[in-house]
């Protein structure tokens, strides 16, 4: 049973990435520490926020964030992708091919879809809906973050939040409007000195909150 | 005029979707009553914030923009009646809002944002083909309508029906042959269909068109390393490239090597500005 955690930061920025472009489709990465069989996504990577379905600056994209995750003893092996659609929580087929990418890359690499009904103010539940491979499929695996069943998918993952306090310090940064520390790929391509890799000035404000 | 006037007036000539700050923008000026000064454009302005307010769920600010507008422009302008539907869609009732856009194309079937509003409902709805259907009559007798074959483009695109966005670009690129932009989304659609010789003509036309454009430079390094890679490793029979990759019209090995280096240089250049961090990505990335 591979163990995922998903740490604050990495669900904060992700989270801010798609309040920053409410009525697009988003999408990015998530890096992760392995540790003694245990998976922990310490970062989100923002790609982009238009032509998500369109593979050359995501190539390019990955290519830098699999090199950069090298330098910090790190490996991509997360996708996530909130659509357009808010009713939509089914990981779409160009989703599939994009995370089958980082799946050949590295094979623990899991897909989340956010579900925009748990991004309501109401809401203390995860918002990321996990998909694990199974060739030549992904399949949802339903039952997870902690809620009741067994959480077992296919391939035996659980996958839990760092803390309580996760999903109350993004709601807190999205009502702040923190979003605007957060720089995408297609931000950093219309302006170079933009360092999408790491948001580090969002880093410290969600440290820090 | 005010400083916060002429900003709301940027925003609108560029059609950015900025909704949050519009409504910081315009609130003192609505409050202060300081918005008649924009004089004739203030109908725009109060449209402007309309649409920004419905944007942001400010409901009761867009209904008391709508009364505005309705005292000034009356029952039979339909550019205020649709902004009704607007008001139906943002609290949740789609039907009202369909049943007001069919009623004004029933009136007058070549009303364009009637049309244009009911086909966004349909995409909102999720109702996708009947989306596209809609716009594809809707361009049977508006053809030189750009916008919409560039909205058509993108219906195509969620749908996963590249080959069909790849014809609409290209008819708006018919019309709109200087616009750089519209020559990077086929670019970009013919890389992920895998036609890597259109994408390196239409990256290199977008490079020619737009001074230091990254995402330019980057799809010329991009599809002529590839098509460099696979044209090598075919020509020694022993190419893992899948066959559907299409590289025939590119040309030459020498010619594609210069508009590598090319490429290369221009992206040195341009993140010469920038931080040591972005540097070192970016020569690390070219070392590929």
């Amino acid at each position: 049973m591979t163990e995922y955690t998903v740490s604050v930061q990495a669900y904060a920025k992700a989270v801010l990435h798609c309040a920053k472009h409410p009525w697009a489709t988003v999408h990015g990465l998530l890096l992760a520490e392995k540790k003694e069989g245990k998976i922990r996504f310490v970062d989100a990577v923002p790609l982009a926020h238009n032509w998500t379905n369109l593979t050359a600056m995501f190539d390019v994209a990955l290519q830098q964030a699999q090199q950069y995750a090298k330098t910090k003893g790190l490996s991509v092996c997360g996708y996530y992708v909130a659509y357009e659609d808010t009713k939509a929580t089914q990981l779409s087929a160009s989703g599939a091919l994009l995370a089958k990418t980082l799946v050949e890359a590295d094979e623990s690499t899991v897909a989340f879809v956010v579900d925009a009904k748990k991004l309501t103010p109401g809401s203390s539940a995860a918002a990321f809906v996990p998909y694990v491979y199974a060739e030549p499929q992904w399949k949802e695996q339903s039952s997870a973050f902690g809620e009741s069943g067994k959480g077992s998918g296919t391939k035996g993952a659980s996958f839990v939040l760092e803390n309580n306090r996760v999903v109350a310090v993004t709601r807190k940064l999205v009502d702040e409007r923190a979003e605007v520390w957060v720089h995408d790929f297609d931000e950093h391509l219309d302006d170079v000195s933009l360092d999408w890799l790491q948001n580090q000035a969002l880093s410290e404000r969600i440290r820090t909150t | 005029m005010s400083s916060s006037l002429k900003l709301l007036g940027e925003i609108r000539q560029s059609s950015e979707r900025r909704p949050f700050e519009v409504l910081k923008l315009a609130e003192p000026l609505l409050n202060k009553g300081s918005i008649t000064q924009a004089g004739d454009e203030v109908w725009l302005v109060y449209e402007q914030v309309f649409l920004a307010a419905v944007d942001e769920g400010q409901i009761d600010v867009a209904k008391a923009v709508l009364e505005i507008l309705h005292k000034r422009f009356g029952e039979e302008s339909q550019r205020v009646k649709r902004l009704y539907g607007l008001v139906s869609e943002a609290t949740g009732h789609p039907e009202d809002a369909k049943k007001l856009y069919d009623d004004m194309l029933e009136k007058d079937a070549t009303n364009v944002l009637a049309n244009k509003r009911l086909i966004a409902l349909l995409k909102s709805q999720g109702q996708y083909v009947q989306a596209i259907q809609e716009l594809v009559s809707y361009l049977d007798t508006h053809g030189n309508d750009f916008e919409a074959w560039l909205e058509l483009t993108h219906l195509y695109l969620d749908q996963h029906l590249y080959p069909q966005a790849a014809f609409c670009i290209e008819e708006v690129i018919l019309q709109q042959p200087a616009n750089h932009y519209f020559h990077l989304c086929y670019a970009e659609i013919s890389y992920t269909t895998g036609n890597l010789d259109v994408a390196l003509k239409e990256y290199l036309r977008v490079v020619e068109l737009s001074t230091d454009n990254v995402r330019g430079f980057y799809g010329v390094k991009l599809t002529a390393d590839r098509i460099l890679d696979i044209t090598s490793s075919r020509g020694s029979g022993k190419s893992k490239a899948p066959s559907h990759l299409k590289v025939e019209n590119a040309p030459q090995k020498a010619m594609l090597e210069r508009l590598s280096q090319l490429a290369t240089e221009r992206l040195l250049a341009i993140y010469s500005g920038s931080s040591d961090a972005m540097k070192k990505t970016l020569e690390e990335w070219l070392k590929l």
